[in-house]
């Protein structure tokens, strides 16, 4: 984004998309920018954006030279397609899994979304959730009645390229996911190509008993910028797996903010970054237990390579009437070279008495005795690196329960291994 | 086969080979024996080329060929196999898996063509079989949750299924008990052959009552102070290291 990405060219956006709008959006819209008028985009002065420099990155005239992978053909689901950020309704394949534009709820006065959109998990100070409510003007709206099993996966392929994908102000775009009680659902999003800014909010309500798989591939090139929060809150015995892919870019966040609001509730996450040279990544969960017996399971691993940086941050909250909680953390990291950058921010929060709490945490190079020992069978360099990488992500793989989705990361895997190994065996 | 000529070598910086030299034959057994520090780990990693272990000066020719130009994989595609002293546990990578990739990757560098899947499998479960490795043991991962003698007898297996031409065996009987010892010692005699020699490095002579050397080195700071038959192997069971390098001195 050039360097009129400023606070007052977005501020001036912010207003013009107030103007016209239909009054519970414009009441939204309104408090949204006023809160981002008070704080502007994060600076590292803010805790939570310490380790990820936004207003750096968004400093550099944006660049779409870099090459980019083509998003994965999906089989077997329904498919949303947005370019540029704009949801292609004829390429798309909403109508029978009952999603709907987000253009069309946020134009409808009396829409029964009104009081739900921006209600989740609310963040009253997030800078960037707040643009994103000022600014979010496409996305998708996905509410699943209750005792219904979606069993087509829905999938939403972002794709960015070109001019478009660059504009000063961003794209910012909005999913609402809302699973009525004992439903069940599986949403897929797929990331590629270059944005040149741009925001995805996901917010997930989950009714007592619900179930949503929540799968992110998030495979965006080199120069692209882009932030993304997904916000959850799940009543009684609701239930929110998740598997996130990241590869990074120049910024790219991922932040999974999540409340167990009510008994029984629980969340998995489970996560590879896979981060080449120059790229940035991180990954940034807050977990809350509110109800009691709750329990949260995340098991992140990464690989950097080359001057790449990464970042983890995991927070744990346990609210005194949380009692019975079981929250474990573990994130693994693997620097294949001496440039390379992992911060691990591991974070407890416990206000409750009757607690299970882990968190771990480790990093560090490849293990140069199975190097040699596979080397010493005749297995290249190169190869044996990547046999080991794939080893030590083989378990996180191993959590996606749907056998396309899990050959779909593995195939991911393998062609960052295929495109990174041989870099990798040269750097040090 | 081999030959190595005033080999030096150092570990971070000190030096541990002071000249070691040595010929083996197509075919032939040769036994290498020394106490401690001596420097048999030192000679084993050497000639498969671990990284930090610094040949300083020296020869060694493998079928002729400069074997110390040549990268740990590379040495094994021409033909070296080096069974490790304590095998090393891949979690995550099973047995099955790693074998596939080693055999294939030195087809591939020997531009010889790769086995299908079928294939392989046909041949690693023959293999086995005839090793006492269970399927099992194919199916985990490598090496983990193995006891000492599985590890050793799944080294023999890769060294059934890599078909090496010079085969160093890094103290195999360190850490088994006298029936997983014979059990690694028949498998090993099950694949002499003769285009096919052994370097077998042992601190003890037990050893070499299951694997028969022709000929017996005796490895004291550095280099090779004493050969002969095996008989060497039976006097210095019975007089000790002390007695009969104090004699070569």
């Amino acid at each position: 984004m050039s360097s009129n990405t400023s606070l007052n060219h977005l501020l001036d956006v912010m207003a013009g998309r107030q103007e016209g709008t239909v009054p519970w959006l414009g009441a939204l819209r309104e408090e949204a920018r006023t809160i981002f008028a008070g704080c502007g985009l994060p600076t590292r002065r803010v805790e939570s954006w310490k380790y990820s420099d936004l207003s750096r990155a968004l400093a550099r005239a944006a660049d779409g030279s870099s090459p980019t992978l083509p998003a994965p053909v999906l089989p077997g689901t329904h498919l949303a397609l947005f370019e540029n950020g704009v949801l292609n309704e004829e390429k798309s394949d909403l109508a029978q899994i009952g999603a709907v534009p987000l253009r069309r709820v946020l134009a409808d006065p009396s829409t029964p979304f009104a009081s739900k959109i921006g209600y989740v998990n609310p963040q009253k100070d997030h800078a960037l959730l707040n643009l994103n409510t000022a600014l979010m003007e496409d996305g998708l709206v996905l509410h699943v009645p209750a005792h219904t099993t979606l069993t087509t996966p829905l999938y939403i392929r972002f794709e960015w390229e070109g001019e478009e994908a660059r504009a000063p102000e961003g794209r910012h775009l909005r999913l609402f996911i809302l699973l009525d009680e004992d439903a069940e659902a599986a949403i897929i999003e797929a990331h590629s190509g270059t944005p040149g800014f741009s925001t995805i909010v996901t917010e997930v309500r989950l009714a007592p008993k619900a179930r949503l798989k929540h799968i992110r591939l998030d495979r965006l090139g080199a120069a692209a910028r882009q932030s993304a929060i997904t916000l959850g809150e799940l009543d009684t015995a609701a239930s929110y797996k998740a598997f996130y892919l990241s590869e990074g870019g120049l910024f790219s966040r991922h932040e999974a903010l999540l409340n167990l609001a009510e008994k029984d509730a629980q969340a998995e996450l489970d996560g590879i970054y896979l981060v080449a040279d120059g790229r940035h990544c991180d990954n940034t969960t807050v977990i809350t237990h509110a109800g009691p017996d709750t329990a949260s399971r995340q098991a992140f691993r990464g690989v950097l390579a080359g001057d790449s940086r990464g970042v983890y941050q995991g927070c744990v909250r346990v609210r005194p009437d949380a009692q019975g909680t079981d929250a474990r953390q573990m994130s693994r990291t693997v620097l294949l070279s001496r440039q390379a950058e992992i911060a691990i921010k591991p974070e407890l929060e416990i206000l409750a008495d009757n607690v299970k709490c882990s968190h771990g945490a480790t990093s560090g190079e490849l293990d140069t005795a199975a190097l040699f020992f596979l080397r010493a069978r005749g297995v290249p360099e190169a190869e044996a690196r990547a046999l080991l990488i794939e080893a030590f992500l083989g378990e996180v793989l191993e959590s996606i329960e749907s056998e396309s989705l899990r050959a779909c990361a593995a195939a991911a895997v393998a062609e960052w291994l295929s495109l990174h190994a041989g870099e990798i065996a040269h750097v040090e | 086969m081999l030959e190595i000529k005033d080999l030096h070598a150092s570990v971070q910086g000190k030096e541990i080979l002071k000249g070691l030299s040595l010929k083996v034959g197509a075919g032939e057994v040769h036994a290498i024996m020394g106490p401690n520090g001596a420097g048999k780990s030192t000679t084993s990693y050497a000639l498969a080329g671990r990284e930090g272990y610094d040949v300083t000066s020296g020869d060694v020719t493998f079928k002729g060929e400069d074997l110390l130009a040549l990268k740990p994989e590379e040495r094994a595609a021409k033909g070296i196999f080096l069974a490790f002293q304590y095998p090393l546990e891949i979690p995550g990578v099973s047995n099955l898996t790693f074998l596939k990739t080693a055999v294939n990757a030195q087809a591939r560098l020997r531009g010889e063509p790769v086995l299908d899947a079928v294939q392989f499998l046909r041949a690693v479960r023959e293999t086995a079989k005839l090793l006492n490795v269970s399927e099992d043991m194919l199916k985990r991962p490598l090496n983990v949750g193995f006891s000492g003698g599985e590890k050793k007898r799944n080294e023999v297996l890769q060294m059934a299924l890599l078909k090496p031409s010079l085969a160093i065996l890094d103290e195999t009987d360190s850490g088994l008990d006298i029936d997983a010892l014979k059990l690694v010692a028949e498998g090993v005699n099950k694949l002499r052959a003769p285009d096919r020699s052994f370097l077998v490095i042992t601190h003890y002579q037990r050893l070499l009552d299951y694997i028969v050397p022709d000929y017996v080195h005796i490895l004291a700071g550095g280099k090779i102070v004493r050969s002969g038959d095996k008989s060497l192997a039976l006097r210095l069971e019975e007089q000790g290291y002390d007695a009969l390098i104090g004699k070569a001195a």
